[in-house]
């Protein structure tokens, strides 16, 4: 091991967000990146790129999205902790191998920095529209996690976080940033390296001969990894498979594939969902949103809270899977949520049906140009006092 | 298909090399019998883009020795194939160039050759000059050969698998009665100029080793350029 240790940061540092998520990756035992260049994102590859070198990580820039994902699966079957970095157009692009990565059941990290607008959009702008993408953009039917990052230092902790679930998971994870998060500079406190925890990949212990890919632990629905090349001669396939990775072309194969694939994160979520709540105990209307937009919610709340409206915040730290079931809670309790988002309406569907009709839902277009204000936040907070119990 | 994998499976005892480190990696699904038959581990990914994924486990693990099984880059995955030339990664790449999708049920890909047809009309499409095109985009070991010439085949696959670098074995398949077609069509011309080696309707299939040369793979020359500019700081990708 040659100087290792320089690598890893410690104690306080002034970072920007984008540094800040290079940093946590390098903690997290990342040690392989493949990406393709892409504004904003190609940062935070930059400062991983400039801090990996004098330890044992590689990286390769490919030819497209597609096959950055690419690279990075077949690198985490080796054993290597492995992601890739990119931005909206790029995140499209990966889908096809978001799909192989939930069927391989592939431990790997997705940094989306999203951008604003449809297509090629504004490259360099702050946009919240790929909240559904992370969970809907691979066809079929799959269960995904993803983070959304509100500051500097969370795009450390979460990006170390994306680690730790998707080797426990065994599953793709993505950290859905932006551009503001990622240029914004504060000093965060970075852990000594033996504070930081990541939950090791689970690895198969029986003989060789007898390795299964796909046979699960019924306790946490997760099948033991092998790395690649030890001799335990395994089969895996995007194809719908059984126990031994074998393609199983029927329905019964298909339920059990899939069920699994979806349960192994459903019926475990509250292990994985994380929210923060502030003032909601007494609330009327409740503020939810994730990453940017939730600073400027818990502003607005306050500046509710000054004028005597009971208004609390609900922030996601975890957007996938959703908190169905503390958003349900809150919807017996107040009148209204307000949803604001840098989209048409995403979040905003996921409160809704959440709330089962138990609350009103308003949402709030908030554009990439109010970032940092919240005077329509606290408007929309404001209309809804009216309806008052 | 049979004769591919029988070749393979030559070519890796021949070579000398530890069995468990070579894995397969393949753009279609193929029997998993294959996995027991080979005695290595096998990734079936998506549709045309195996490449990619064989290039990620090289350099996460340079001790491996991924085998890519891909079909003829009429369309997807070229780019992949044009790439992982340029970048000299060290993956052996066997095209399985049969002019037809066989997965999906037969629908004909870009060639004029063969004497039977896949589609209903005729496939009127000129095929791509496989070995041509590895050549201009930088490949190091070029050789074409048909699924029946097994003896030809393990020696290409045994010095792929030796030696560094991307190498380019582009195989002429297809269902079992056209292989012996294909065979007898061929013309053995070691070294031939890759330009004058296009499948051409109503002419002989140019087969033979094409073109062997050397330059830095992209781990060599990964190393290279790191340790130039970081010296000592810098922690090699080691390969042995």
């Amino acid at each position: 091991m040659k100087a290792v240790e320089k690598v890893f940061l410690k104690g306080k540092h002034t970072l920007s967000g984008f540094e800040a998520c290079a940093e946590g990756a390098l903690s997290a035992g990342c040690r392989f990146l493949g990406y393709y260049p892409i504004r904003p994102s190609f940062k935070i590859i930059e400062r991983f790129i400039e801090r990996s070198l004098d330890v044992d990580a590689v990286f390769v820039q490919m030819e497209d999205e597609i096959s950055a994902l690419a690279a990075v699966l077949g690198a985490s079957w080796t054993g290597r902790k492995s992601m890739t970095v990119t931005s909206g157009p790029g995140f499209s692009q990966m889908m096809e191998h978001v799909g192989l990565g939930v069927m391989l059941e592939t431990p790997c990290v997705i940094i989306d920095v999203q951008r604003s607008g449809v297509s090629e959009g504004l490259p360099n702008v702050a946009g919240g529209g790929d909240i559904m993408q992370a969970r809907w953009g691979s066809h079929g039917d799959y269960e995904v996690i993803a983070l959304a990052p509100n500051s500097p230092l969370e795009m450390f902790e979460l990006t170390v976080r994306a680690f730790s679930l998707s080797e426990r998971f065994r599953t793709p994870v993505v950290v859905l940033s932006d551009a503001v998060i990622g240029r914004k500079k504060e000093e965060i406190t970075i852990p000594d390296q033996k504070d930081i925890k990541i939950e090791k990949r689970k690895y198969y212990k029986g003989k060789k001969e007898d390795y299964l890919p796909f046979k699960y632990d019924e306790k946490d629905l997760i099948p033991p990894m092998v790395d690649i090349g030890q001799g335990c001669r395994f089969h895996v396939t995007g194809l719908t498979h059984d126990e031994r990775g074998y393609p199983v072309m029927s329905d019964s194969c298909q339920e059990w594939n899939v069920h699994r694939l979806v349960n192994k994160i459903r019926l475990f979520s509250d292990q994985i969902v994380e929210v923060e709540e502030d003032q909601t105990e007494d609330a009327d209307v409740v503020v939810v949103s994730c990453g940017v937009v939730s600073l400027d919610a818990a502003k607005a709340v306050r500046q509710a809270r000054d004028e005597g409206i009971k208004a609390g915040h609900l922030r996601l730290v975890t957007v996938w899977p959703f908190p169905e079931k503390r958003i349900y809670e809150l919807a017996q309790k107040i009148d209204t949520f307000v949803v604001p988002e840098i989209n048409y309406g995403q979040i905003f569907y996921e409160v809704e049906r959440s709330g089962r009709g138990r609350a009103k839902t308003l949402f709030l277009h908030h554009s990439s140009s109010q970032i940092g204000q919240s005077a329509d936040i606290l408007k929309s907070i404001k209309k809804t006092r009216g309806n008052n119990k | 298909m049979d004769k591919i994998i029988e070749a393979l499976n030559k070519g890796i005892e021949k070579a000398g090399v530890e069995r468990q480190k070579v894995c397969l990696v393949t753009d279609i699904a193929y029997s998993p019998d294959v996995v027991d038959f080979l005695g290595i581990d096998l990734f079936h990914t998506t549709r045309g883009r195996a490449i990619p994924y064989a290039t990620g486990m090289k350099l996460a693990n340079p001790k491996l020795l991924p085998v890519v099984l891909f079909g003829d880059i009429a369309t997807l995955g070229g780019n992949h194939f044009v790439h992982s030339c340029r970048r000299n990664i060290d993956i052996v790449l066997i095209c399985v160039n049969d002019f037809v999708y066989r997965e999906v049920g037969g629908e004909t890909a870009p060639g004029d050759f063969p004497p039977i047809s896949f589609s209903p009309y005729l496939s009127f499409e000129k095929p791509l000059n496989i070995p041509h095109m590895a050549r201009s985009c930088g490949c190091v070991n070029v050789s074409r050969w048909t699924a029946l010439h097994t003896n030809e085949l393990t020696d290409s696959i045994s010095h792929a698998l030796q030696r560094t670098g991307l190498s380019l074995i582009d195989v002429i398949s297809s269902v079992p009665d056209l292989l012996e077609f294909y065979y007898k069509n061929s013309e053995l011309r070691n070294d031939e100029d890759t330009l004058n080696v296009a499948i051409e309707k109503d002419k002989k299939i140019i087969v033979g080793n094409f073109f062997n040369d050397e330059k830095p793979s992209f781990i060599e020359a990964y190393n290279e350029q790191h340790a130039k500019m970081l010296g000592d700081n810098f922690v090699k990708i080691e390969v042995e």
